[in-house]
Parts: structure tokens; C-alpha cells; sequence
């Protein structure tokens, strides 16, 4: 299953977009984060985390999702494949464990937008360095899985060694025959 | 200027690489750890990598507020 190479690029360019859009926005939240621990202001601290719960649905989640998705697409339709490179399943490893720690994390960013709006709490209360440690948490894996595709590091697993043993056998019938 | 990588080389290696073996050593750990911690602890709270625990999380969100009804 190998896409035409304009078909490639065009799922290389979605691929590379909401991978890198997700990446800026975890840099974002990442900022949201600090002013909601550093301001001064009540009214600049208790928005941090009221915009952090809508601002993760309508970006973080769905840049996360087609992140994953565009990757599957674009390795199933390269020869690159799923499982035959290290790098490809690391990074394949490392898009499903965020997408399920943010989907996750969405009840959190419930729990503090409710805390936030609540005009009787305490701004120490309202105050959270867990979106911080989350954010930066994330930004590592994102990092991560960005250096194993531009670098792409060598490493066949198993099933890929397998799979290029099989088409060198048939690669030299094939061209026998013809 | 070099060719644009589309496509994998012809790899002769047959055993697994080193920083394979590191990244999977890793992998495991962080895995473990978030199993650990989503098993003794219960579901994800805001505050629950902090001192003092879930302290802010017994909070009781006002009525009306979105998600909380």
C-alpha cells in the first residue's frame, strides 16, 4: 500500500503540521502555566486556567488525534510501514501514550477551570503547578519523537527484517520473470 | 545539496541497537510509573505530583459552573 509521491506529500505536509501545531501548543499551555503561577493579577490567574479546559479541547485534542492519525496514514503508506523501524514505533509509542495522558488530563483541566470560577476560593488555591509539569512533560516527548523523525536512527525490528528478507527474494524472481 | 529521505535504506543489521535498547529501557519505566500511579492513587488530579497531595482537589466547584452540575 504506497501512496503516489504527490499523495505522499500532501499527507507528509499534514503530518508535519499538526504534529509541529500541537508542539506550539503544549509551548502555549506551557505559558498559560507560568502566568497562572506567577501573576499578580487574580482576574489574569484565575483565566490561565479558565481558558486552559476550551483551549485544550479545540486545539490540544484534535492536533493530538491528527497527529496520530496523519502518522499512521503516512507510514502505512510509505515503505516505512508501522512496525518495521524502531524509530517509527517509538514514535508511534510516544503519540499514543500523550494523546491518552491528555484525554486523560481533560477531567483535570475540568476539575481547575471549576476551582478557578468558583469566585470563593483562594488564589493559592486557584494556583496549579500541575499544567506546568504536564505541559513540560509533554514538550520532552513531542521533542523526543521530533528527533526520531528528522534523524530517523537505523534499526530494523524483527517483523521489518522479516518483511525486507521477503522482498529480496522476490525482487530477483520478479525481474527473472521479466 | 542532498537528495530529500523518502524512503528507508537497505539495513544489513541484525541485532538491535543500542540506543534501541535504551529508549525501550526508558519506555518501560515511564509506563510503569504511570500504571503505578493511576492504580495506587486513583484518577488524575490537579495537584497530585505536588507536596501535600490532593489537597485541591477535595474542592467543591460552585453550581452552574461548565462540567460541574
Amino acid at each position: 500500500m504506497t501512496m503516489t509521491p504527490r499523495l505522499r506529500k500532501f499527507a507528509l505536509t499534514a503530518h508535519v503540521t499538526t504534529t509541529v501545531g500541537w508542539l506550539g501548543a503544549v509551548v502555549v499551555f506551557l505559558a498559560l502555566a507560568v502566568v497562572g503561577l506567577t501573576s499578580q493579577d487574580a482576574q489574569t490567574v484565575r483565566g490561565a486556567y479558565l481558558v486552559m479546559e476550551p483551549a485544550a479541547w479545540f486545539v490540544l485534542v484534535p492536533l493530538a488525534i491528527a497527529s496520530l492519525l496523519t502518522g499512521i496514514v503516512q507510514s502505512l503508506g510509505t515503505p516505512w510501514g508501522l512496525f518495521r523501524h524502531y524509530w517509527v514505533l517509538f514514535k508511534l509509542l510516544i503519540t499514543v501514550f500523550a494523546t491518552i495522558i491528555l484525554l486523560i488530563y481533560m477531567e483535570t483541566f475540568s476539575l481547575m477551570a471549576g476551582v478557578a470560577a468558583d469566585p470563593s476560593a483562594d488564589l493559592d488555591v486557584v494556583r496549579n503547578a500541575s499544567p506546568g509539569l504536564h505541559a513540560a512533560l509533554a514538550l520532552l516527548l513531542l521533542l523526543v519523537a521530533t528527533v526520531l523523525a528528522v534523524y530517523k536512527p537505523r534499526g530494523m525490528t524483527a517483523y521489518g527484517r522479516r518483511k525486507q528478507k521477503e522482498q529480496r527474494t522476490v525482487s530477483p524472481a520478479v525481474d527473472a520473470a521479466t | 545539496m542532498s537528495q530529500t529521505h523518502v524512503g528507508p535504506d537497505r539495513e544489513s543489521t541484525t541485532s538491535t541497537p543500542r540506543w534501541v535498547k535504551v529508549f525501550g529501557i526508558i519506555a518501560l519505566v515511564v509506563v510503569l510509573l504511570f500504571v503505578v500511579l493511576l492504580l495506587t492513587r486513583g484518577p488524575h488530579r490537579p495537584g497530585r505530583h505536588l507536596p501535600g497531595g490532593d489537597a485541591r482537589a477535595g474542592h467543591t466547584p460552585p453550581a452552574g459552573v461548565p462540567g460541574h452540575p
